[in-house]
C-alpha cells in the first residue's frame, strides 16, 4: 500500500534570498497552486527521482510511480506545484489532464536511453497540447552520472558552484556513494540532441525561437543521484514562470467578473476541439 | 493506517428483503433522511425507516423498520431510485423507463407528457442551476441515441430542458450546475450543457471496468482512472489533487468528506482527500453498491444494506494523536475546517494542537512541540503541572479535562531516564522564559515564575539572580523552601529583599557569611551585605547590622555609612552623622574612616567633624612617636595626613590641637601651621628656623600663609622671615646664608629699600648680586610699567574729550559783529557762555539769566526762609 509520493512542503533552501517558510509543513498544505509545473517522460528516466532529490536532497530507490504525485513548493510569495507524473503506458491518457493549464514541461529523458529521448517526441509531445499557450519547455537528460565525470562530483546540494569545481582529477568523493572509478556508460543521447529536440518541440508548438528561451538555457544534463545541476534545474524554471503566476494573480485580481470571462474564453477554445 | 474513520453497521438485513429467496438480489438504494429504499431485481421496492441508536458500548446501531413494499409490475431489475425529497417524489429507473412515485405511499403519480423511455443511466443534480426549491434536475442518458437530455421534475410534471449530442453513447453521468461529466465507452469528458463547450479528460477502456463518475463537490468530480486510480478532475479538465490508489478492481466509489470511500471485490478503502493517504480498510466480501447520501455512506451486498457510520471527527483526530500521527491529525482537523462553525473549529483546532504539542514533547520533539503549543496558545500551566512541585501550591490551576495529554508526570514520561528529564527540565526553562515576555500569561504569572525560579535553582541556572533582580511574581511562600532546599541561600535573600522582607533577607545573608549555611553564589557576600546596607532604608537594619559588619571588618564594614548620602533629615531612611559618630566610637578605624569621608570627602563644613578628626590625627601620631615600634613610614604618612588637615581646614579648634601638641618636640612643623592658624607668625617662623631649622619649610610656609592674602601680607611675612634669620639674639647669631638665599629667591616679593636699611653693611655686594639685580629689575619695571600705564591714561583720556567734544557739536562762531542774544549787545572778548542750542551770550547776561530763572529764584526764596 505504499503510493510514491508525498505532499510535503519543505522550506526553501535559498533562505537568504526568499522569505523563511515555517518548518510546520501542514500549515502550507491546504494553499492553492499559483502555478503549475509538470514533469513528464518514459518511465525509468527518473522523474520521481528528480523531484525527490530537489524537495528532500536526498536520493532514493522509489518504486515505479503509480498514477501521479505532487509537490507543493513555496517561492517567494507563491506556491508552486510540481506534478510527477507516471512513465508508465498504462497511465500515459492522464498526461494531458496533468499538463492542462502547465505553465512549464520538463520533458526528461536518459542519457543512457536513445530511445527515453525519442520517447519524448513520440508519446509525450502531444500531451503537452492542453498546456498553458506560453507555456515553457525544458530538455532533461537524467542519470548523467552514469557518463559524465562531472556530474559524479556534484554533492547533495547540487548547484551550479559544485558543478563547475567538479573537474576529472579534484575527486575524492566522499558525498558520492558510486565510487568513482566507476566504469562510464556510454552516453547514447549528447546534448546537442536534446538541443535539437528543443528546436523541434519549439516548433510543434509554433513558437518563434527567437521569443523563446534559448536551447542552451533550456537543456540541461542532470543527475538526481549526485545532485548535479538539479537546484538550477527547478530554481531556472521557477524563475521563469513567475511572470506567468504575476499575468495569472492579474487576471484572478477582478474575482468574480473574471472568473466569468476566463470561463467564456475556455469555453470558445474547447468549442474548437469538441 | 490505522485511522478508524468509518464503522460498518448492519441496516437491512437480509430476512428483511428477500428471506431465503436465493435469486432476489439487492439492486440499487436510495437514502433520504430517515428512509431508506431499496430496488431488487424482482421489480420491487422497499421502504425502511431507520433510527439511529447508540448502543449500550457507545457504538452507532441502527433499528430498522420496514414500511412498505411495492410491486413495480415490470418483471425486470429496478435500476436506479432516487429521492427528491422536497417533492417528495422517488423517480425510479427501471426497463429503460423512467417512472415518479410517491415517496410515502409508493404510488406512481402521473407526470403528464410521454414518458422517458430508452433511459441507460441518469442522475440528479445536486448542485441545480434554477433557483426553483420544488423541481429537481435530472440528466438522462439515452440507450438510444448519443445524446443527454436534461428534464426538470416537478410535483406534478417532467419537463425537458435540453439535449446535447456526445461524441459516443454515454455509459456513466454526472452533473454538477451546468457542467456534465460523462464517461463515454473509451474516455472520460466533461460538457458544458448550456453552452456546448466539452474538455476532454482522458481514456480508459470500458471493457475493462465499469466507469465511475461521482460528482465530489462544486465542479470536481471523481473517476476511476486506469490502474485502478481514483483521478479528481474539476469542470476545466484540470486535476487538482493527486490521485487515489483504488486496487484494479474497484466497483464503485463515494465521497463523505475528507475520505473517498472505494469498494472492489474484498475491500472497503478509505483515502484521505486531504493527503491521499489510504486510512482505513474494511474487509467486506460480496460488496456491491456503495454510495453516499448527504454525508450517509450506504453499503450493499446483493442482500442486505449497510452503513459506514463516519467516527466523530474527534475521535479519529483522537485516534491519530494517540497513535503519534500529529502531522496526520493536524491535517484532518484543519481539513475540517469548512464544515465546522468558525468558533468552534477555533476551539478544537486549538486543543488538537496542544495535544500534538504534547504527543511531540513526549517524544522530546521540543521545537516542534514549541511551536504547536503557542498556535495552540496552550495555557503554559498544562505544561508545568507535569513537572512535579514546580506550580505553587496556593495555584488555581487543574489540567485541562479531557486530558491533553497521556502523561502523569515527567518522571512518567521520561521513564526514569534523568537526561530526558534534564532535556525536559531546560526545554521548559527556554519555553518559559520567552512565554514570560508575552502577553499570553497575564493571568497565572506567578505559577509561570515561580515555576521558573524553581527550576533555575534546581539546575544552578545562572539566570535565577537576573529573575530575583528584575521584576517577577515568584510566590516567596512557594519559593523559599525550594530555595533552601537547594541551598540557594543568596537568591533566597534576593527574593526576601524583594518582597519587601528585608530583615529576613539580612538575617540569612548573615548566617551565610558566617559560615552557618552554605552557599557559594557570591564569594564577596560580606562586601555585598555591606553595600546593601549602605542603601538600605530602615535605619533600624542598618544599626541592627551594623555591629557585626563592623565586628567583621572595620575597613568594609564603615562603607555601611560611607557610601550612604549624607543628610540629617532621618526620615528620609538617612542617617545623621552625629548619631552615626557616636555609634562608631567603639569603633576608632571605622570612625577615623567615616570623619575622613566626612571631611575630606564630602567637605562637610562642620567644626566638630574638622576638629574630632584632627584630633583623631593627632592622637594617632603621639601615639605612635610615643610608641617605640612605630616605623619611620607610619609616622610620616600619619603626620601628613595630620599636616594636610591642618592647613587645608579652617574649622577644627586650633588651641585645642595646639594644646594637645603643646608639649612634642617633634611635631614642630604642625605647631607652626597651628601659630600660622592664629596669625602667630612670628612664633611659628621662629619654631621654624630657630627649632626646626628648616629654611625651605620656612619659605614654604610664608608661601602657604599669605596665600590667600594680597602681596603685601606676603611681603610682610617674608620682612618677617628676614627678620628672623637676621635676628642676632638667638643662639648661633644670625642666619645669614639662609638669608641671602632668601633674599635672592624672592627677590622681587620684598621691599628693596627697607631690605638694605635692614642689612649688616658688611655684606658684600656680589653676595646680594641676585637679589639687587632683581629689585632694581623689579623697580625699574615697576617704573616703567607705570609710565606706560600713564601714558595709556592719558591717551584714554584725551580720546575721550575728543569724544566729548564730537558728541557737544559743531565751533561756536563769536565776533565783534555778533550780538548777545540776551543783551542783544556784540561780545568784545572771547569769553561767553552757550546756551543750549549751541547760541553764545555774555558771561555776565548768562549768570544774570540764571539768576532770575524761577527755580533759582524758588530757592533763593526758601533759603531765606531757613
Amino acid at each position: 500500500m505504499i503510493i510514491k509520493y508525498s505532499v510535503v512542503v519543505s522550506p526553501s533552501l535559498k533562505a537568504n534570498q526568499r522569505q523563511v517558510t515555517t518548518t510546520m509543513p501542514e500549515s502550507t498544505k491546504m494553499k492553492k497552486p499559483d502555478v503549475k509545473i509538470v514533469i513528464l517522460g518514459d518511465m525509468n528516466v527518473g522523474k520521481t527521482s528528480l523531484l525527490h532529490r530537489y524537495t528532500e536532497r536526498k536520493f532514493k530507490d522509489t518504486i515505479s510511480t503509480v498514477g501521479g504525485a505532487f509537490f507543493l513548493k513555496q517561492w517567494g510569495p507563491y506556491n508552486i506545484s510540481i506534478w510527477d507524473t507516471a512513465g508508465r503506458e498504462q497511465f500515459h491518457g492522464l498526461g494531458s489532464m496533468y499538463c492542462r493549464g502547465a505553465a512549464a514541461v520538463i520533458l526528461t529523458y536518459d542519457v543512457t536511453n536513445w530511445q527515453s529521448l525519442a520517447e519524448l517526441e513520440d508519446r509525450f509531445l502531444s500531451l503537452t497540447d492542453t498546456a498553458s499557450t506560453d507555456c515553457i519547455f525544458a530538455i532533461v537528460g537524467n542519470k548523467a552520472d552514469l557518463t559524465d565525470p562531472h556530474a559524479q562530483a556534484a554533492t547533495s546540494g547540487g548547484g551550479q558552484a559544485d558543478a563547475e569545481l567538479g573537474g576529472v582529477q579534484t575527486q575524492p568523493l566522499p558525498a558520492c556513494p558510486t565510487p568513482p572509478a566507476s566504469p562510464l556508460l556510454n552516453k547514447q543521447v549528447s546534448k546537442e540532441d536534446a538541443m535539437a529536440l528543443y528546436g523541434r518541440v519549439l516548433r510543434y508548438k509554433g513558437l518563434e525561437e527567437k521569443t523563446s528561451p534559448p536551447a542552451e538555457k533550456m537543456c540541461f544534463e542532470t543527475s538526481a543521484k549526485t545532485g548535479y545541476n538539479v537546484d538550477m534545474l527547478f530554481e531556472t524554471l521557477f524563475d521563469m514562470v513567475l511572470p506567468s503566476i504575476l499575468k495569472k494573480r492579474r487576471e484572478g485580481e477582478n474575482s468574480t467578473v473574471d472568473l466569468e470571462e476566463s470561463r467564456g474564453s475556455k469555453r470558445t477554445k474547447a468549442g474548437c476541439c469538441a | 493506517m490505522s485511522v478508524k474513520a468509518f464503522e460498518l453497521v448492519p441496516a437491512v438485513e437480509r430476512d428483511q428483503l428477500m428471506g431465503d429467496k436465493a435469486r432476489i438480489n439487492i439492486e440499487c438504494v436510495e437514502c433520504c433522511g430517515k428512509h431508506l429504499y431499496v430496488g431488487t431485481n424482482d421489480c420491487f421496492i422497499y421502504h425502511f425507516l431507520l433510527e439511529e441508536q447508540t448502543s449500550a458500548k457507545g457504538r452507532p446501531a441502527y433499528v430498522t423498520q420496514k414500511l412498505l413494499h411495492k410491486y413495480l409490475g415490470l418483471k425486470k431489475p429496478v435500476v436506479e431510485l432516487r429521492a427528491a425529497s422536497a417533492l417528495e417524489r422517488l423517480i425510479i429507473l427501471c426497463d429503460g423507463t423512467i417512472t415518479v412515485v410517491d415517496m410515502v405511499t409508493l404510488e406512481t403519480v402521473p407526470v403528464g407528457g410521454a414518458k422517458i423511455k430508452g433511459v441507460a443511466a441518469f442522475c440528479v443534480n445536486e448542485n441545480p442551476v434554477t433557483g426553483d426549491p420544488f423541481c429537481v434536475e435530472m440528466a438522462v442518458v439515452s440507450s438510444r441515441r448519443r445524446a443527454v437530455q436534461i428534464f426538470s421534475v416537478h410535483e406534478d410534471r417532467v419537463q425537458m430542458l435540453k439535449e446535447v449530442a456526445t461524441p459516443e453513447q454515454p455509459v456513466a453521468v454526472s452533473l454538477d450546475g451546468y457542467f456534465l461529466c460523462l464517461a463515454l465507452p473509451a474516455q472520460y469528458m466533461i460538457l458544458n450543457y448550456k453552452t456546448g463547450a466539452s474538455q476532454d479528460l482522458f481514456p480508459y477502456d470500458c471493457e475493462e471496468r465499469k466507469p465511475i463518475v461521482k460528482r465530489i463537490g462544486r465542479e470536481e468530480f471523481l473517476l476511476a482512472a486506469p490502474g485502478g486510480l481514483g483521478m479528481f478532475a474539476n469542470a476545466e479538465g484540470i486535476s487538482q489533487r493527486a490521485p487515489v490508489k483504488w486496487s484494479e478492481s474497484v466497483i464503485a466509489a463515494a465521497v463523505c468528506y475528507p475520505y473517498v470511500v472505494a469498494l472492489d471485490e474484498g475491500f472497503v478503502t478509505v483515502h484521505s482527500m486531504l493527503d491521499q493517504q489510504l486510512k482505513q480498510t474494511l474487509a467486506f466480501r460480496d460488496g456491491h453498491l456503495l454510495q453516499d447520501f448527504e454525508g450517509k455512506v450506504v453499503l450493499a451486498s446483493t442482500k442486505a444494506v449497510y452503513v459506514l457510520v463516519p467516527m466523530p471527527l474527534e475521535r479519529q483526530i483522537q485516534d491519530l494523536l494517540a497513535g503519534h500521527r500529529v502531522e496526520e491529525a493536524l491535517i484532518l482537523t484543519e481539513g475540517a475546517q469548512r464544515n465546522i462553525p468558525k468558533d468552534k473549529f477555533q476551539i478544537l483546532h486549538r486543543r488538537i494542537l496542544q495535544q500534538a504539542g504534547f504527543v511531540q514533547f513526549g517524544q522530546l520533539q521540543f521545537l516542534e512541540a514549541k511551536e504547536h503549543f503557542r498556535k495552540g496558545q496552550l495555557d503554559v500551566r498544562e505544561l508545568i503541572s507535569l513537572y512535579p512541585l514546580l506550580l505553587p501550591a496556593s495555584s488555581s490551576f487543574t489540567r485541562c479535562h479531557p486530558p491533553l495529554h497521556e502523561f502523569a508526570d515527567l518522571n512518567h514520561l521520561a521513564q526514569g531516564d534523568p537526561e530526558k528529564v534534564q532535556r525536559c527540565k531546560r526545554f521548559l526553562i527556554s519555553y518559559l522564559r520567552e512565554e514570560r515576555t508575552s502577553d499570553g500569561v497575564n493571568g497565572f504569572r506567578e505559577d509561570v515564575d515561580t515555576a521558573l525560579l524553581k527550576l533555575y535553582a534546581e539546575l544552578g541556572h545562572e539566570s535565577l539572580l537576573d529573575l530575583l533582580a528584575s521584576e517577577n511574581a515568584c510566590l516567596l511562600s512557594d519559593c523559599a523552601p525550594w530555595l533552601e532546599k537547594h541551598q540557594k541561600y543568596f537568591a533566597l535573600g534576593l527574593l526576601y529583599h524583594y518582597n519587601s522582607q528585608d530583615a529576613a533577607a539580612l538575617q540569612l545573608w548573615v548566617r551565610v557569611v558566617n559560615g552557618d549555611l552554605q552557599d557559594s553564589t557570591r564569594s564577596d557576600l560580606f562586601e555585598y551585605v555591606v553595600d546593601f546596607l549602605s542603601f538600605c532604608p530602615k535605619p533600624d537594619l542598618v544599626w541592627k547590622y551594623a555591629d557585626w559588619a563592623l565586628q567583621k571588618d572595620q575597613k568594609i564594614g564603615v562603607q555601611i555609612f560611607t557610601k550612604r548620602p549624607i543628610s540629617d533629615d532621618e526620615t528620609a531612611g538617612k542617617l545623621n552623622p552625629d548619631d552615626v559618630i557616636t555609634y562608631l566610637q567603639k569603633h576608632s578605624q571605622a570612625l577615623l574612616l567615616y570623619l575622613e569621608h566626612l571631611v575630606l570627602d564630602q567637605r562637610v563644613q562642620k567644626e566638630k567633624f574638622h576638629t574630632h578628626l584632627a584630633v583623631l590625627y593627632t592622637d594617632r601620631v603621639l601615639s605612635l612617636i610615643s610608641r617605640s615600634t612605630a616605623t619611620e613610614e607610619q609616622l610620616s604618612s600619619a603626620r601628613e595626613k595630620l599636616q594636610r588637615l591642618l592647613r587645608e581646614s579652617h574649622l577644627y579648634r586650633v588651641q585645642l590641637i595646639l594644646g594637645k601638641i603643646q608639649d612634642s618636640d617633634v611635631l614642630l612643623l604642625e605647631r607652626a601651621t597651628l601659630h600660622g592658624k592664629l596669625e602667630e607668625h612670628e612664633t611659628a617662623l621662629h619654631i621654624l628656623v630657630h627649632q626646626l631649622k628648616d629654611s625651605p619649610a620656612a619659605e614654604d610656609y610664608c608661601s602657604w600663609a599669605s596665600a590667600s592674602h594680597d602681596h603685601t601680607y606676603r611681603q610682610r611675612l617674608f620682612h618677617l622671615l628676614l627678620g628672623v634669620y637676621l635676628d642676632p639674639d638667638v643662639p648661633g647669631g644670625p642666619q645669614t646664608v639662609a638669608a641671602v638665599d632668601l633674599l635672592n629667591r624672592h627677590a622681587d616679593t620684598f621691599d628693596a629699600v627697607r631690605v638694605l636699611e635692614l642689612l649688616p653693611d658688611t655684606w658684600s655686594l656680589p653676595l646680594l648680586r641676585p637679589f639687587l639685580c632683581g629689585a632694581l629689575r623689579a623697580s625699574v619695571h615697576a617704573s616703567r610699567t607705570s609710565q606706560v600705564a600713564l601714558g595709556l591714561a592719558r591717551a584714554e583720556n584725551l580720546q575721550l574729550q575728543h569724544d566729548r567734544l564730537k558728541y557737544r557739536g559743531g565751533p561756536i562762531f563769536v565776533s565783534e559783529k555778533k550780538g548777545c542774544r540776551l543783551c542783544h549787545s556784540t561780545f568784545s572778548d572771547p569769553d561767553c557762555v552757550c546756551l543750549p542750542g549751541g547760541t553764545p551770550v555774555h558771561t555776565h547776561c548768562a549768570t544774570q539769566r540764571i539768576r532770575d530763572s524761577p527755580t533759582k529764584r524758588r530757592l533763593d526764596h526758601a533759603s531765606n526762609h531757613t
